[in-house]
């Protein structure tokens, strides 16, 4: 079947132009050409062009294009400053400089080789270029005295920091290195070679110290300390300009611990993982929020109870509290009324000042010399109506106060540190404004001290061989002469104490000479009576006694001859009745003569005490009742 | 004194060195001899001085010095007024920055310094009591030979005022205008430039490498002791010295007395228990 057919059947135009597709025709636009590029690859593209852009590289032919003779180079030797040998000599290529290549370029080839180094050797070797990059680091340097007066250290040893610096010097300052370095071994004082004869000589030097363990900030800690203080020792902080004052202030301020943690978060910081980093921040997105809006209650809450608070007065009131202060208050403030009246001027700006809601007690100071005079009344209206005015700016909060202190520092320029320092100037917390001087403060030490402590006090200045009046009493040394003086005191007070002592041990080794010269005494007697055992025991009662009432050592017996004194002191123990008992206790067989020596002992015991030494006083009449007594026992 | 407009700067302390004392030398007829209308029993001239530290200028916060003297000398109480001093320095080359008396005597006696601040500190006036020194005095036999053959009798003291929370105003005053020695005063070239002129000079100075001047308007202290000017940083570190070996000498004896009194103290307790 052929087309046509099939056309017929559907009524459909027959051969129709037009809706055969026409020939494709040609596409008459020529291709851009590119070279270097194969057609068939070209055709790969169809329509469109590739869009390969070639480079079309345009060497220029400059070859001999000028005719300069060829730059001439030439092997030179060279030294490096920078190494500490300065024997090693390179060679390198150089280009050859004008001036030079004329005269050597043909000197250099005529003349032998020898003429030509020496004639370098004239013009100095080049240094290397690189020796620049060889830069010293600044080491302080300190002497065997200065590091005793001001660097000692309790935590490192002279060796120790000599160490440090040597090892800083070494590494320039390259704190992870000096740091990786560090293996400070302490010497032993006693020759670490033999252990055997530390041993033996120092038991200190038996313990082998072990070496510390020192983190960087330590060491920086300490070499900052050092150059610090040596920058101070070498310049005082004022003659110091402001790079070496801020230099100085960060060595001298350096915080180890804070370094530490510093380091310890940035570690923390770069090791949480993804999730806790996302916490981490809805976290402080939160806190954010929080302390935002507790700012706002905060202020919110301010406000409302500046509304509700009276407004502050730093002057008197009491003045306006009788009947007659409202008066003049009254008086006052309608002045205060006229004059703005009258000056409408002042307010002019101001949107709304009514003197009637003008708080009374805002300005009282000025009231009560209002009535003085009507210049005066002038003076204080303008005044007061200006800082009414003032208020009125200061819209419906009214922080009076807060302005008034917010106005002044400003007016007080800040000053920095070493300014502080050049004009002398120091905070302190507590201090009773008024000039003084600064000896006053020694001598205040000095004075308040009783007469007699005085004198010591200077006593022992003069034997340290310190005057008496400072030769300068600057800041540092009062400071220093203060604490010489609380030790000084701390001394005086251990030598009372110690002559205390010194008096009681006196007395103590006198009452045991005459204890013991009395134990033999007694010994003696007690050999030669054959009832030493009854005599013995009352002995021991005596004495027991004499310790509880005078806490006396027991001096029994007392020399026969001095019986009849005895005696008479006896009649303390008599009276007071604590012979009574011992009497009773005495067996009954005992014959006269021994209760008689029994009671003397315990009268001398009481009368080796000094209080009881009245007993002598004692009058005859009780002496004779006493020794009634003592008859009636001895009949017992 | 009513006292200045303005607070007390709290928590404030600023102070000024200077120098007060007397310097004496016995007549004789080489190089100081008794001048005319000097009574014969006088064998001293001297002086009694109050200036500032290597003679800074003192008389921004002094105004004025009494000093009081021995009542058998004529007109005891001597007044002298910083004003009237920069009046006479007026057309003079060398200016005289001290407050000074000169006068003759053979007596030692203590000699009354009151000093009055300026009026804007706003301060009472405070005194001094010095002693005059006539005769060579010391210690040990070797100063007081020193001072013999010094030919002069010093008796120079450091002190240093304290003001304790000065007045805004004074605070100031204070706290301004420090300036190099030699320089003239400020107010020639206005604010800025006195700002910058310090800095220049400052740099300056740095290069020659000797900015160990002490600025006039500063509480600084020279670093080095001079002749004729003993009070120095250098003296102080030496003070500072004595002072602490002394006070580790007095902790060396109070550790061995600490040491007596327990062994003592422990002799005591052993004396007591063998009584017991």
């Amino acid at each position: 079947m052929a087309s046509h057919d099939v056309r017929d059947v559907l009524n459909l135009p027959a051969e129709g132009a037009g809706f055969r597709p026409a020939k494709k025709q040609k596409t008459a636009v020529p291709r851009p050409n590119l070279k270097g590029l194969a057609r068939e690859v070209q055709n790969l593209g169809g329509d469109n062009p590739i869009a390969i852009v070639p480079e079309i590289s345009t060497f220029k032919k400059r070859r001999f294009g000028s005719r300069k003779p060829a730059a001439r180079w030439e092997m030179r030797p060279f030294h490096n400053s920078a190494r500490a040998d300065g024997s090693l000599h390179l060679r390198h290529w150089r280009r050859r400089t004008e001036g030079q290549s004329g005269a050597q370029s043909q000197d250099g080839q005529d003349a032998g080789e020898d003429k030509k180094e020496t004639e370098q050797k004239s013009e100095e070797l080049d240094d290397s270029g690189f020796a620049k990059f060889n830069v010293q680091v600044d080491v302080p340097q300190y002497s065997e005295d200065q590091y005793n007066s001001n660097l000692t250290n309790n935590d490192w040893t002279k060796d120790e920091t000599d160490y440090l610096f040597d090892l800083a010097r070494t590494f320039d300052l390259r704190w992870p290195l000096i740091w990786d370095r560090y293996e400070y071994s302490p010497k032993l004082p006693g020759g670490a070679g033999n252990g055997e004869g530390a041993d033996t000589t120092d038991p200190n030097t038996a313990v082998i110290p072990a070496s510390k363990v020192r983190s960087m900030e330590d060491l920086k800690c300490r070499y900052y300390e050092v150059a610090a203080k040596m920058m101070a020792v070498q310049k005082p902080v004022q003659y110091m300009t402001q790079a070496e004052y801020a230099l100085h202030g960060i060595m001298a301020n350096f915080n180890p611990n804070s370094e530490t943690q510093r380091k310890k978060f940035a570690q923390n910081a770069l090791n949480r993982s993804k999730e806790e980093a996302r916490e981490e921040e809805s976290l402080l997105i939160e806190v954010r929020r929080i302390v935002a809006r507790q700012e706002r209650l905060n202020q919110e809450r301010r406000e409302l109870y500046n509304r509700l608070d009276y407004p502050h007065t730093e002057q008197d009131i009491n003045a306006f509290k009788s009947s007659a202060g409202l008066q003049t208050l009254l008086q006052n403030l309608m002045s205060v009324d006229k004059s703005k009246k009258r000056k409408p001027i002042m307010e002019a700006n101001g949107n709304s000042t009514p003197t009637s809601a003008q708080p009374p007690s805002a300005h009282p100071g000025s009231t009560p010399t209002a009535e003085n005079s009507h210049n005066r009344r002038e003076s204080i209206a303008a005044s007061t109506s200006g800082s009414a005015h003032r208020d009125s700016i200061g819209g419906g909060e009214r922080p009076e106060r807060p302005t008034k202190k917010g106005a002044q520092p400003p007016e007080r320029k800040k000053l920095t540190e070493q300014e502080e320092q050049i004009y002398g100037v120091s905070h302190h917390d507590r201090l009773s404004s008024g000039p003084t001087f600064r000896y006053e403060r020694i001598n205040k030490i000095l004075t308040t001290k009783s007469h007699a402590q005085h004198q010591r006090i200077t006593n022992t200045l003069a034997e340290l061989d310190i005057p008496s009046r400072l030769n300068m009493p600057t800041r540092s040394v009062v400071e220093e002469m203060e604490k010489l003086l609380t030790a000084i005191g701390l001394l005086l007070d251990m030598r009372k104490m110690n002559d205390k002592i010194d008096a009681e041990i006196r007395t103590e080794q006198a009452k045991k000479a005459e204890r013991e010269k009395a134990l033999a005494a007694s010994q003696a007697e007690g050999g030669a009576k054959a009832e030493g055992e009854s005599s013995s025991q009352a002995q021991g009662k005596s004495g027991d006694k004499g310790q509880v009432n005078g806490n006396k050592p027991a001096t029994n017996g007392e020399p026969a001859d001095k019986a009849a004194n005895a005696k008479t002191n006896g009649e303390e123990p008599a009276t007071n009745g604590t012979t009574d008992g011992e009497s009773d206790e005495t067996p009954d067989a005992m014959n006269d003569d021994e209760a008689e020596q029994v009671k003397e002992e315990a009268g001398d015991d009481r009368a080796s005490r000094p209080g009881s030494s009245g007993g002598q006083k004692r009058s005859a009449s009780v002496l004779s009742s006493v020794s009634d007594k003592s008859a009636k026992r001895q009949k017992k | 004194m009513a006292p200045p407009a303005g607070k007390r700067v709290k928590g404030v302390q600023i102070y000024r060195p200077f120098v007060y004392g007397t310097t004496a030398r016995p007549f004789n007829d080489t190089d100081n001899p008794r001048p005319a209308g000097v009574p014969l029993d006088h064998t001293h001239s001297w002086q009694v001085f109050v200036k500032g530290i290597e003679d800074t200028d003192i008389f921004y916060w002094l105004r004025r010095v009494q000093f009081k003297l021995h009542e058998s000398i004529p007109n005891h109480l001597r007044t002298i007024d910083a004003e009237t001093i920069m009046k006479e320095n007026e057309g003079k080359g060398k200016k005289q920055r001290a407050f000074v008396v000169n006068e003759t005597g053979w007596g030692e006696f203590e000699i009354t310094i009151k000093l009055y601040y300026d009026s804007k500190s706003g301060e009472k006036p405070q005194t001094l009591y010095h002693h005059l020194r006539l005769h060579p005095y010391g210690r040990t036999e070797a100063e007081k030979e020193a001072m013999r053959n010094g030919g002069e009798v010093i008796a120079w003291t450091y002190e240093e005022q304290l003001f304790n929370e000065p007045f805004e105003e004074f605070y100031k005053i204070l706290t301004s205008g420090a300036r190099d020695k030699g320089t003239p005063a400020s107010g020639a070239g206005g604010k800025g430039g006195k700002g910058k002129g310090k800095n220049v000079s400052q740099q300056t100075s740095d290069v020659d490498g000797k900015n160990n001047e002490v600025k006039e308007r500063s509480a600084m202290i020279p670093l080095t002791t001079k002749p004729g000017q003993p009070f120095s940083r250098e003296a102080e570190a030496v003070e500072l010295k004595r002072l602490k070996e002394a006070e580790e000498k007095v902790h060396q004896m109070v550790r061995e007395m600490n040491k007596t009194v327990k062994a003592k103290e422990a002799e005591l307790a052993a004396l007591k228990s063998s009584a017991a």
